[in-house]
């Protein structure tokens, strides 16, 4: 029934990809790309925390803090030692994988309001110490930093992005599908009992939060090198909340919740904004009444839609 | 010794942030990441009265607290509420219901501040006329609103504090948040409690909020920093714990003016979030957090 389930979900997801890269062709303005690209960046980011939160139930209120550490380390190195940008991206991946382990390592032993409240503070550290290190990453100003393809247009990115995109579902879809996934959903349902049947809690929840920093890593290394500006406000609560409630509005603890959770939403918030009203506050709302009353998200109704029918 | 006066003063404020913070954590066993919003509407009510209507400012601080109860037991009945209602379907999920829907409220209001009243901010007047000087004991000068909005903050603190202890509304605030189904047992309603805790601490934090309002000023994200450093104050004190809170609001005022004088002003928030983290992996519990009973 499970794997019947997981297959779905990748079948979803390999809808959706095929739709997404049909895009290009029907939309040619360049401002709506840019706003497809940043939702690529938001639904990887989105995956990475759906990981930790969804499939783990650790809630980390970090992800975009990776996001932002992924984007300086790759900044710096090629603003400073002149690195490719393919390199700086990679080594982004590297460094969040470690910030995220000694997170993960530090956080063993906390769990709900303890771990959300240990992971502002983290947050929060990292943003004061990018702010006010002015030398190095010139605090509020930002680090500008080069294009990933020098000439290419925003239809390069896109598909740059999509590819990416694509390739981290397919990874955590055998991820979830094996062995580690049912650990990783055990420990979310219960960890004591999960100890009990010899789950290697405390290995599998390190684990979990090494994959899911370096999956937003990834997603900011690549998008620092599409803005060009590396700035410590990627960094803020609200970022990070903007990712989460991406997750939760598309549906926790599915594989393509949000996937679609991002792509629909950022360019929803696109458009709302063109009628002047705030896109976080009707954003905000939605997160609010998600939770009290949509528990299953967008995609969760969707799969309920579907079992009627067939 | 200015530096002191200055952080005990700052350290009331604190104070009265993290009791109701620590309130709830007590009742509702959930961190109330909206806390520094109910600071932030405190403060907007305070301006808004104050510079619209041209009353008193001591008459404004009453439509404050009363608002600011009314916010709290809107929120608890409409977002709250299934936390303990439906306690035994969620289990393990209801952590992640807490985190996320007081997260949103968050965000909501701030948004909606900025909405309606923009991203200006709004100073109120203060108690007294901002301009005018009192000397303490010819060693320091402060505005006389700042002496006023201290003493009525301490006074509020006391008589919370008092109630909250020794008055038999207080033990069964204490006896909930000791053992929910326990006082339940013992004919408490505690769904009533939590509500009234809830509304109680919205309204303090709404008061601080007003207090601090001609120092700060009214602006859709004044509520942010008080919050993350009531939240600090509410783990170096022990989750829950009254006194702890307390205690822990005068320590962090006194350490923080003392670290921006003496180490760096910079990094002077940055210090608040290393002594959570360094509490929350050594020692969870706080200073003078105790375990809470198991039914």
């Amino acid at each position: 029934m499970r794997m019947e389930k997981r297959k779905l979900d990748l079948l979803v997801s390999v809808v959706v990809f095929c739709l997404m890269a049909l895009v290009p062709v029907f939309v040619k303005s360049a401002y709506w790309l840019g706003v497809l690209v940043v939702a690529l960046y938001f639904s990887l980011a989105a995956m990475g925390w759906n990981l930790l939160g969804g499939f783990t139930g650790q809630f980390s209120i970090a992800p975009a803090t990776f996001c932002m550490i992924g984007m300086y380390t790759s900044a710096m190195l090629v603003h400073y030692l002149h690195w490719s940008p393919v390199a700086g991206i990679l080594m982004s991946i590297v460094a969040t994988a470690i910030v995220g382990l000694l997170l993960g390592w530090v956080c063993l032993r906390l769990r709900g309001p303890y771990l959300a409240l240990t992971t502002i503070g983290f947050a929060e550290i990292v943003r004061g110490l990018i702010r006010f290190s002015y030398d190095i990453t010139r605090g509020d100003l930002g680090l500008s930093v080069p294009k990933l393809f020098g000439g290419g247009g925003h239809v390069t990115y896109f598909y740059t992005f999509l590819g990416v995109v694509v390739l981290v579902q397919l990874l955590l879809y055998f991820l979830i599908r094996s062995r580690v996934g049912l650990y990783l959903q055990s420990i979310r349902d219960d960890d004591v009992a999960a100890s009990g049947r010899g789950v290697n809690v405390v290995g599998w929840k390190t684990l979990a939060f090494t994959l899911s920093s370096l999956i937003c890593g990834l997603s900011g290394g690549l998008y620092v090198h599409f803005i060009g500006l590396a700035s410590p406000e990627t960094g803020l609560i609200i970022q990070s909340g903007l990712i989460i409630g991406m997750a939760v509005i598309g549906g926790m603890g599915t594989l393509t919740g949000p996937l679609i959770g991002g792509l629909l939403l950022q360019p929803l918030s696109e458009l709302v904004r063109e009628f002047g009203v705030q896109h976080m506050l009707i954003f905000s709302l939605l997160i609010i009444l998600a939770i009290r009353f949509w528990r299953e998200g967008l995609y969760g109704s969707f799969r309920k839609v579907l079992a009627r029918v067939s | 010794m200015d530096v002191l006066i200055t952080g005990i003063i700052m350290g009331t404020f604190y104070a009265l942030l993290a009791l109701g913070l620590s309130l709830i954590f007590g009742c509702l066993k959930v961190v109330n990441f909206a806390h520094g919003e109910f600071f932030m509407i405190g403060a907007y009510v305070y301006a808004l009265i104050a510079l619209k209507v041209g009353m008193n400012p001591f008459l404004v601080l009453i439509w404050v607290v009363a608002f600011g109860l009314i916010i709290g037991l809107i929120v608890e009945r409409l977002l709250m509420r299934p936390l303990y209602q439906k306690y035994t379907e969620w289990g393990a999920m209801r952590d992640e219901y807490a985190i996320i829907v007081t997260f949103g409220l968050s965000l909501f209001l701030i948004n909606l501040a900025n909405q309606i009243f923009g991203p200006y901010p709004i100073s109120g007047p203060g108690l007294m006329p901002m301009k005018e000087r009192v000397l303490l004991g010819n060693i320091l000068m402060m505005s006389s609103h700042r002496l006023i909005a201290f003493c009525v903050g301490a006074g509020v603190l006391i008589v919370a504090f008092v109630l909250v202890r020794y008055s038999p509304w207080g033990k069964i605030i204490q006896a909930v948040s000791q053992n929910r189904f326990g006082a339940s047992i013992a004919g408490i309603n505690s769904t009533k409690v939590s509500s009234i805790v809830f509304a109680l601490s919205s309204a303090l934090a709404g008061l601080a909020g007003a207090l601090l309002c001609p120092i700060f000023s009214a602006e859709p994200f004044v509520g942010a920093l008080p919050a993350v450093k009531s939240f600090v104050i509410v783990v170096l004190g022990g989750m829950g714990s009254v006194p702890g809170s307390i205690l822990g609001a005068y320590l962090l005022g006194v350490l923080e003016q003392f670290g921006a004088v003496y180490i760096s002003y910079t990094y002077r928030d940055t210090f608040g979030f290393v002594i959570l983290i360094l509490f929350l992996v050594f020692r969870p519990q706080g200073l003078f957090g105790e375990k809470a009973r198991e039914v």
